[in-house]
């Protein structure tokens, strides 16, 4: 019976912890090199986890990045802020040849795939959490 | 103890609902928002195809302009060098055109290119065709431009233009075409509409 209590109470809260990790998103990463002992790099990190993570940064890592950044940042805040407004759109889209690039906001995720003979990459960061980095950073600006 | 066990699931269940909850009503949010887009499409024909397409939503324009502060860019205005008008004092220039009646002010007919600038409509069109070169150098090139939205662009004062207000001033417009080259190996449109995507 006790078994059972326990066994009860973790599924709910894995179902809690899946619910929230599928409310906040994924950031994905996929690289993909087509030739012989080309890499394939598949990244799955829940959004959520990146605030943690952020406050778990060494400051002085923190506030190096956001020196370097700080012209953009107020740029980056407010593009994510107006972005999660269009959801759906298809921002810019290059082809060349065989060459692509698209960036789009697709399901509340700002995408960049790039496509090219032997290689291609895919990024999908959920808009909500460009927001979150760059108000971190912004804490973290030296003099701030 | 078996209470206490229920409580933590039902409180972990209402939790979920709640997140769910929000998720679905930030998305019936999102997706409510009606906004005018200013579309840039460049097709080459030539043997790799290049073809490029910029979606922007205008009201984003105009709200993440002003955070960019670079080279001749600051607070949504950008500074224009007088040394580079050749002494046209393009203020009284565009008042000049303004409190004209419609009609067409310039038209060159040369062996090189034809020029027309007219007012049309509340519209400042100008229309340049070459006539010399190689026929895929050849362009024909339309602008056509609204007067209020010309009047917020130098609204910000003498050496700058004020890109925000144009947006903003542009926004209010209907759907319309702004700029079209068309030339044997090249089309480039720029138009706005209320669609997110191009045709």
């Amino acid at each position: 019976m006790l078994l059972a209590k326990i066994a009860l109470g973790l599924a709910s809260t894995v179902a809690f912890a899946a619910i929230y990790t599928f409310r906040e998103g994924v950031i994905r990463v996929d690289v993909d090199e087509f030739r012989d002992g080309g890499s394939h790099v598949h990244l799955w990190v829940p959004a959520a986890a990146v605030p943690i993570a952020l406050r778990c940064t060494p400051r002085n890592h923190l506030e190096n990045a956001a020196e370097n950044i700080k012209p953009w940042i107020p740029t980056i805040r407010q593009l994510a802020k107006e972005l999660e407004k269009y959801p759906e759109a298809n921002l810019v889209e290059v082809v060349d040849g065989t060459d692509q690039v698209q960036i789009r906001t697709h399901a509340g995720k700002l995408q960049i795939d790039v496509h090219e003979p032997g290689e291609s990459v895919h990024v999908a960061v959920p808009i909500a959490t460009l927001e979150d980095i760059s108000s971190q950073l912004t804490e973290n600006i030296p003099g701030a | 103890m078996f209470n206490r066990t229920k409580l933590f699931v039902g409180i972990n269940l209402l939790s979920s609902m709640v997140v769910l909850a929000g998720s679905s009503a930030a998305f019936a949010q999102s997706g409510s928002s009606k906004d005018r887009w200013l579309h840039v499409r460049v097709i080459n024909s030539d043997h790799k195809g290049e073809i490029v397409r910029v979606n922007i939503p205008l009201e984003l324009a105009e709200s993440v302009l002003p955070t960019i502060s670079k080279d001749r860019l600051h607070n949504g205005k950008v500074n224009i060098d007088q040394a580079h008008m050749n002494d046209v004092d393009l203020h009284a220039l565009l008042n000049a055109i303004r409190t004209a009646k419609d009609g067409e002010y310039v038209t060159v007919q040369g062996s090189d290119q034809d020029v027309r600038v007219a007012k049309e409509g509340g519209r400042l069109l100008v229309h340049v065709k070459d006539n010399k070169g190689s026929k895929s150098n050849k362009s024909d090139v339309d602008i056509k431009i609204p007067m209020h939205v010309i009047d917020a662009l130098f609204s910000a004062g003498k050496d700058e233009l004020d890109v925000v207000a144009g947006l903003h001033a542009l926004a209010l417009q209907g759907d319309t075409e702004l700029v079209s080259v068309k030339s044997e190996d090249s089309t480039v449109r720029v138009w706005m509409d209320s669609k997110n995507s191009s045709d």
